[in-house]
């Protein structure tokens, strides 16, 4: 599409000019940061590593009402997020945005959610391409990469003192336009595909995903699971923050006179996952949690899907309390003997 | 009509000493307070301090103890396990921002009516300056 | 100075018993400033054990983590003993643990580690960077000496060392059945100096702190799984018939399952600070605990993970306790 530029210190006006769109950036809470929406625009920075809440709350919010419903009324009110408005992420990862791309085959596959569709198609997603790359990031072996395009709408490169934007559909020139952003040339081309080469260079870790979806559930009673499931807190924390982690749960809240039914996420690492209502858990320990959670997102759903669900941002391991490192699991499960695996 | 604010207090009631006075209260014809809505427990100390965060929750402006005198308690030594709960639930709250005069707890024996009286006027006045509870109320009240 | 090759041989003594079953220490992270608890089951493992300034997080928790599901029929649960290696603070959960009946105290054995203080993770990223290699710590002096990326660099202890080590008062364990090497001096004091500071807030300003921190909580649960006190079978928080909080994740719910947490910890919280710690969007969970922790020992004399006859704090009571301000 169309290739542009603009001085790094004119982002403050460039990210004002989006008036028509709801723009929303990563925010500093202390050290926390998430994507919120802009108040101010010399606020926004592109000076980060990446959010510790992934944007997969701007598409899939972490507590959203579905319909609300009333005593004295015979139909509820549905609350499906409005399509025509227009949002723009502006500074989001091409991990994160490749996310969407694996999560939307899940969201769109029998049934077409319209709440996360609503709120994606609405959405133009400005990603920034990486140039230093976190210690734990894995992008390059998920079929990511720190500049790579899949589920954007626009890519920009920061140069130092010059942005680079590549538009790759018709929303990302679109937004372009009415940012009024100038004409790049080959020079900027040409900077902005040396730092994605060096970028990727500086990725330390790396997993070859290859026989991975198909030897897993060989390795179902294999004991080298233990070995991490004994240290698992249970806790939610790897699974709220990946990106393509997508299940919730459906409550009812209601008030005397009214309510509302809402989703929320949830996350099978909490035994109430999968408690039925006889009180019977077939996932009772941690063990059984941690080898599905994995072998779900290597396993069955690309299986189902032909993609792994996982796109190598690296945040289930850097902020694991006890250093359960999927790189690690991913590495045994690979040297693991499936005929060592016990018949239970 | 004024407008003045009419606080929602939540009273926890033990049902041998403190309910029997305000039933005297009632009997004997005291007019007190209305805001109070009166929940009977056998005993102070079965009341769970998370009774207290889920009525403010759900919109309680104030919430009120009460039970037998210490040394009294039917049970023996409920309310002596409750002291102990509601000292420490107090601080947490006050803590967190809530202000302290929206937990109160009394001792009132079934034969002190008119001290009944006195518990809800002292109580609701002290909801009435801690304002309405806004803090952590549910937003979704009123949908 | 823990040696690590007499901490791996007594290790390696407890696990050849015929009556243990697994021992929980800590080994070498995957990567930067990390280490990992670490569950072995057999001798030959014992290698893997590490003891250095890495070694923040509290074996103690993992012996209530263990579930217990039912047996098949014709076999027996195996009841052998469970071995754990703990520092000062980590030993105060034992204690709390044993004060508190989780287990009996022949279930478990002790192996105390006199320990002088761990490295804030944050604070060593901020002073040299982050790193996919694994970091060596060492302590020397008043200094940290790191090995990041085979470069050697320091930093001064006082900087880098954790909060709560910092103001740390039992860095020997108060319950052991064996030492791993000698007892170190006291250096911390505590005199509650951060609640103070806390509390010359005015509500209206206390109330806007939390707000905005309680906002940005995700209900993760981390910090009451990561908690050696938090092990109910069902937590009043997770529980659905009858539901006490809502699942959805707005400043009400939020703020009622924090404050249901710390008040479920008053008199029993022994401050390890995993939960500040493994907290993903930075909630300053201490500050809450601290309060009750200050307040109990205020108002009651108690502490909590000391004593180990002593009785838990809210089973009990004083017919003198006070009563400021009760009707």
């Amino acid at each position: 599409m169309g290739d542009y530029k603009f001085a790094k210190d004119k982002l403050a006006e460039v990210v004002g000019a989006l008036k028509d769109y709801e723009v929303f950036a990563p925010t500093a809470v202390g050290d926390v940061l998430r994507f919120k929406q802009v108040e101010d625009a010399s606020g926004v920075s592109l000076d980060y590593k990446n959010t510790n809440v992934p944007p997969k709350e701007l598409m899939f919010p972490e507590t959203e009402t579905l319909f609300k419903f009333r005593v004295g009324q015979t139909e509820i009110e549905p609350a499906v997020p409005d399509e025509s408005s227009k949002r723009l992420v502006f500074g989001i990862r091409p991990c994160d945005a490749m996310a969407y791309t694996i999560v939307e085959k899940l969201y769109s596959w029998d049934y077409p959610d319209p709440y996360f569709e609503g709120r994606r198609s609405s959405s133009v997603l400005f990603g920034l391409a990486c140039s230093e790359p976190v210690p734990n990031c894995f992008c390059t072996s998920m079929g990511g990469g720190p500049g790579s395009e899949q589920g954007l709408d626009a890519l920009m490169f920061d140069l130092g003192e010059t942005v680079y934007v590549k538009t790759l559909t018709d929303a990302g020139e679109e937004a372009a336009k009415a940012m009024g952003l100038e004409a790049a040339g080959d020079a900027e081309k040409k900077a902005a595909a040396a730092q994605e080469k060096e970028a990727q260079g500086k990725i330390k870790r790396t997993l070859d995903t290859e026989g991975i979806p198909e030897k897993l559930p060989s390795l179902y009673d294999h004991p080298f699971w233990e070995e991490f499931s004994d240290r698992c807190l249970s806790c939610g924390i790897c699974t709220f923050l990946c990106p393509t982690c997508h299940c919730f749960d459906i409550q009812d809240e209601t008030e005397v006179f009214n309510g509302r039914r809402a989703r929320m996420w949830d996350t099978c690492m909490f035994p109430e996952y999968s408690l039925h209502t006889s009180g019977h858990n077939p996932r009772p320990t941690r063990k059984e949690r941690t080898r599905n959670r994995i072998s779900h997102k290597y396993s069955y759903f690309p299986e189902k899907f032909d993609v792994i669900a996982c796109v190598g941002c690296g945040r289930c391991i850097n902020y694991c309390p006890v250093n359960i490192d999927i790189l690690d699991i991913l590495e045994k499960s690979k040297k693991a003997e499936a005929k060592e695996a016990k018949t239970a | 009509m004024s407008e003045e604010f009419e606080p929602n207090i939540v009273a926890f009631l033990c049902n041998w000493c403190s309910y029997a006075g305000a039933d005297l209260a009632g009997t004997s014809r005291m007019h007190y307070l209305p805001n109070i809505k009166i929940i009977r427990v056998m005993c102070s100390g079965r009341v769970n301090p998370l009774f207290l965060v889920n009525a403010l929750q759900q919109g309680a402006d104030g919430v009120l103890i009460s039970g037998c005198h210490p040394g009294d308690c039917h049970y023996l030594e409920g309310n002596f396990y409750a002291r102990r709960r509601f000292m420490l639930m107090r601080k947490l709250l006050e803590h967190v921002g809530v202000d302290p005069g929206r937990v109160n707890m009394s001792w009132v024996s079934a034969s002190e009516g008119a001290k009944f009286k006195e518990v809800i006027d002292e109580t609701v006045a002290k909801a009435k300056e801690a304002g309405p509870m806004e803090q952590f109320r549910r937003r979704q009240l009123n949908w | 100075m823990v040696d690590e090759k007499k901490l791996r041989e007594k290790a390696k003594e407890v696990l050849a018993r015929d009556d243990v079953r697994r021992l929980i220490g800590w080994k070498r992270g995957t990567y930067g400033y990390e280490s990992a608890p670490v569950v072995i089951k057999d001798a030959s493992e014992a290698e893997e054990l590490i003891f250095d300034p890495t070694c923040v997080q509290n074996p103690a928790s993992f012996i209530t983590l263990e579930e217990k599901p039912p047996v098949p029929r014709g076999q027996e649960p195996d009841t052998r003993k469970v071995a754990v290696m703990v520092k000062g603070c980590d030993s105060r959960a034992v204690v709390q643990q044993l004060v508190e009946k989780a287990y009996p105290r022949d279930g478990v054995i002790v192996l105390g580690v006199p320990c002088t203080g761990v490295v804030d993770r944050r604070k060593a990223q901020k002073m040299f960077g982050d790193t996919s290699e694994p970091v060596l710590i060492k302590e020397e002096g008043d200094k940290f000496v790191f090995t990041i990326d085979g470069e050697t660099k320091e930093g001064p202890r006082a900087e880098l060392l954790a909060d709560k080590c910092v103001r740390c008062r039992f860095p020997n364990p108060l319950v052991y059945d064996e030492l791993v090497a000698d007892e170190v001096a006291v250096w911390g004091a505590d005199e509650f100096t951060d609640v103070d500071e806390f509390e010359k807030k005015s509500p209206e300003e206390k109330w806007k702190f939390w707000e905005e921190q309680f906002s940005k909580c995700i209900r993760c649960y981390s910090c009451r799984n990561v908690c050696p006190m938090c092990y109910c079978l069902e937590c009043v928080v997770t529980k659905q018939r009858p539901q006490w909080t809502r699942r959805s994740t707005d400043v009400s719910e939020n703020t009622a399952y924090h404050i249901q947490r710390a008040w479920h910890l008053s008199g029993r919280c022994i401050e390890c600070g995993e939960c500040e710690r493994v907290c993903p969007v930075d909630i300053p969970i201490m500050t809450l605990n601290r309060k009750m922790t200050r307040d109990v020992k205020e108002m009651f004399s108690f502490e909590p993970g000391i004593d180990v006859e002593a009785e838990p704090l809210l089973s009990c009571y004083n017919p003198q306790d006070p009563e400021e301000y009760i009707m």
